[in-house]
């Protein structure tokens, strides 16, 4: 009996399986076979922030096949679940593939030249009529590095305005804002490996397991082989990832600024600290206290931070005794001393790891800050295996909005325009006059529309995002982008979203492997690819769709690129060298990414360490040599427990938690397009505590209305879900776009990062 | 019909009666028992949503600690 193509096709699933298992592939020919007519090409994952490396197999045209790739140090061959998407991402039944401008009620299809004649038109009006700083540009954390750049130098270096914003500042702002107050430079010092050979990890509200499922994988190979490995999961909700984990404490929300002080006091107390390394390597601050939550318009916030003792800080730990948290955290105290002890055994290799729990928080930096404190008390920290690290969730959270530096404030590699020295260095590679780039940031992204609604912004184009569905107290923005009187809004997108809804042109885009692009993983690891297939339609680059604005409005000067690409990338680096170091373009064409620093062709595993990080001299051991003002040392603060924006009180007595689920990924914009996937997890669900339920006599899938200051949503309660809420919490995912959980949300934010609490706002259940 | 290449991983002490669990279900062929603990099957359904309707059970299958996607082939769906 001959062999088929199924055969072939079989025989190379399961040899791609085992090569990722580590042993040797079986019927090499057959696997050849099925490979007869399939180009690969090697992609990061279009997902979230872990990077994945993926083979994409195409033939005549078309995305046929998708591997892990082996090659790729991240997952090594494997994939999450939402491998089985990314190609069906790009071909769902909807894809925009024309222009379309508003005429009325309806959206009518339109050329480019008439679209962007148009959107000219309008930025040219509001600028004349209203100045620059009525023109804003929101993008994201799935913008390519090409993309963030043009967006950054064509709105701060050519129209002269600090209106750019990714919804990076929705996710992972409290991460940068604790890096850079702890230790003057963004992103962390550890990198995945810390995940293989640790041996004791605590999660500090992440559902890695979901969320994460390739980095939680590898956490869990490194358990199978060393049963001394401890995984401890601080939530507010138990998840698949507290199933896992060796330990699930669950505590009040917002109280974890309460409890990592405790584990402090407790480490202080019982002095378990590492002196030596206190002494070499470490500052003590405090800052202001009692800072507001950013709910009033306008809002403005400068710390103050002043220094402190060591022993001042012990007198500030005082009050955080292990039974004053638990009486805040619910956590029994000899619980927080066994914690403090467990961070603070000098036998053991220990991790944090957070994500939104800790970032979407009206105190987020303080949070950031905190588990730092924790880490330089003990010493565990820049060492191989031992690590505090800041996941990430979007692809490029890092590499674009972070590094690039598509915020307000921020000019590329940690640069800010505040600083007259960072705007000359960004002029002089701009080659513009240092006066165009504005010295004041203007609006964080809560801000920003909050001032499209007050009509301070008249025209805000969006990129890869969706922020009428994903912003908080969402009706306020829904409103406001509605209200006319000057008001534009463009939204460039692959699929009709909540976001194109309100606009008034819709600008079809090429996604992913349609375009050639470079993304910046959670471990500063660059990734580059080429584009594979061509979009479908009419639908173009973002990239090609913002030097276009820039050369209707007179700034091509700034895009004299021939291999665009290529060009700004290496203009990019510029900006780089002597500090966050990127590699020539060339390097990752070929490499499964990089880890910057990059010096002398190396990439860096540990920063701030000797023997791996360049800048550290021979003898130094460990030095924050980017923290210059504290003399090359981190910083531990004292930052105290405040309590939540709002908490539940007699009319809403419930916390309200937004988040994701395995399936679906943020708004849904893609996931929500495969069908496969809406049907695994269909639609949005509440998920409460069976005793709550019961005392408002609820039965399970029943449908209850849930209400908050802001808005009301109708959605059934599920009992017996994956994720089971503690009691006098619920919690409900946010991609659904026909039930808008952000509608309730409150857009409370933390005043040094401007990053919203999505994690926490009172509610109210009734039956519906 | 799509076709996938899976990694699926459980205690090594578990690895041969999950395997004979895995056996069970219609579209999974088990090609690999390691003894780390490791399992390689192959995944077929006439659907990527009846592969994806097979792996979400999988996850759910008693000792099954992860599950991953190696390899997918969807070029006549």
């Amino acid at each position: 009996m001959g062999l088929t193509r199924r055969d072939f096709l079989k025989a190379s699933a399961a040899a791609a399986a085992f090569a990722a298992t580590g042993a040797a592939v079986l019927k090499p020919k057959l696997v050849e076979a099925a490979d007869s007519g399939i180009k690969w090409g090697k992609a990061p994952c279009r997902f979230c922030g872990t990077g994945c490396g993926v083979l994409v197999g195409v033939k005549d045209g078309r995305i046929v096949a998708t591997k892990g790739d082996p090659a790729a140090p991240v997952n090594r061959g494997l994939n999450c679940i939402k491998g089985y998407f990314l190609s069906k991402i790009l071909y769902g039944k909807d894809r925009l593939t024309k222009p379309l401008i508003r005429k009325g009620d309806k959206m009518v299809e339109a050329s480019w030249e008439e679209a962007m004649t148009l959107i000219a038109g309008k930025f040219k009006e509001a600028i004349e009529k209203h100045g620059p700083d009525s023109v804003a540009i929101y993008g994201s954390g799935q913008w390519t590095v090409f993309e963030g750049y043009a967006a950054s130098k064509l709105f701060k270096g050519g129209i002269g305005t600090n209106n750019v914003e990714p919804n990076a500042r929705l996710c992972m702002a409290s991460a940068v804002t604790g890096f850079m107050t702890t230790f003057a430079s963004d992103e962390p010092m550890g990198v995945y490996d810390d995940l293989d050979i640790g041996d004791t990890y605590f999660l500090w509200g992440a559902n890695m397991a979901e969320c994460h499922p390739v980095l939680f994988s590898r956490m869990i190979d490194n358990r199978l082989k060393n049963p001394n490995v401890k995984i401890i999961d601080f939530g507010t909700r138990r998840t698949r990832t507290s199933q896992m984990a060796d330990q699930y404490i669950k505590f009040a929300p917002q109280t974890d600024l309460a409890l990592l002080n405790a584990i402090a006091h407790v480490i202080v107390k019982e002095k378990l600290y590492d002196e030596n390394f206190i002494k070499k390597h470490v500052v003590f601050k405090k800052g202001k206290t009692n800072i507001g939550n950013g709910l009033e318009d306008k809002f403005k916030f400068a710390d103050d931070p002043k220094p402190m003792t060591f022993d001042e800080y012990k007198d500030f730990l005082k009050e955080y005794t292990p039974e004053y948290a638990s009486r805040l955290s619910g956590v029994p105290a000899e619980k927080i001393v066994e914690m403090a002890r467990l961070y603070a055994d000098k036998k053991r290799k220990v991790n944090s790891l957070w994500t939104m729990g800790f970032n979407q928080h009206t105190r987020g930096t303080w949070v950031n800050n905190l588990v730092y404190n924790v880490h330089l008390l003990t010493g565990k920290i820049c060492r191989p295996g031992e690590n505090p690290m800041s996941l990430t969730g979007q692809p490029s959270a890092c590499g674009t909005a972070r590094e690039v530096g598509t915020f307000t404030h921020r000019l590329p590699a940690d640069m800010v325009v505040t600083n007259p020295e960072h705007r000359a260095i960004a002029a002089k590679i701009w080659g513009i006059d240092v006066k165009k780039i504005p010295e004041k940031p203007t609006y964080n992204a809560i801000e920003m529309f909050r001032a499209l609604d007050r009509g301070d912004i008249k025209v805000v184009w969006t990129q890869v995002t969706n922020p009428f569905q994903s912003l908080p107290n969402l009706n306020r923005f829904r409103k406001g982008a509605r209200k006319g009187d000057g008001r534009f809004v463009i939204v460039s997108d692959m699929y009709p979203t909540k976001s194109t809804e309100v606009a008034d042109v819709i600008l079809p885009s090429a996604s992913w492997v349609e375009k050639e692009g470079v993304f910046g993983n959670a471990e500063r690891r660059t990734q580059q690819w080429y584009k594979m297939v061509e979009p479908p339609g009419e639908a173009r680059n973002d990239l090609t769709q913002t030097i276009d604005l820039a050369r209707r409005l007179g700034h091509g000067n700034l895009f004299p690129y021939k291999y665009v690409e290529k060009e700004i990338w290496e203009e990019y680096r510029q900006f780089t060298v002597g500090g966050k170091d990127l590699a020539p373009y060339e390097a990752y064409t070929k490499a499964r990414g990089l880890r910057w620093p990059v010096v002398n062709g190396k990439e860096t595993l540990y920063r701030y360490a000797e023997g791996y990080d360049p800048y550290v001299k021979a003898g130094e051991g460990i030095k924050f040599y980017k923290n210059k003002k504290d003399d090359g040392r981190a910083v531990i603060w004292a930052r105290p427990y405040e309590p939540a924006a709002e908490a539940p009180d007699k009319s809403y007595p419930f916390w309200l938690c937004t988040g994701r689920v395995l399936e679906h990924w943020h708004t849904g914009t893609m996931t929500g397009r495969v069908p496969e996937l809406k049907r695994a997890y269909p639609a949005a669900v509440c998920e409460m505590h069976p005793d709550d339920a019961k005392k408002l006599g609820i039965k399970n899938l029943q449908k209850v209305k849930i209400s908050s200051r802001r808005g009301t949503i109708i959605l059934p309660v599920d009992l017996n879900g994956r994720g089971k809420a503690e009691k006098g919490n619920i919690f409900v995912a946010f991609f659904d776009e026909t039930k808008l959980i952000n509608e309730l949300c409150i857009d409370a934010y933390c005043p040094i990062s401007g990053e919203p609490d999505y994690k926490k706002c009172a509610v109210k259940v009734e039956k519906a | 019909m799509p076709i996938s290449g899976i990694v699926l991983t459980c205690l090594a002490a578990k690895v041969d009666d999950v395997a004979l669990r895995l056996a069970a279900f219609d579209g999974v062929e088990v090609h690999g028992v390691m003894p780390d603990g490791q399992i390689v099957a192959v995944v077929e359904a006439d659907t990527v949503q009846g592969e994806v309707d097979i792996v979400s059970q999988l996850h759910d299958v008693e000792d099954v600690i992860t599950v991953r996607l190696a390899y997918h082939n969807f070029e006549d769906v």
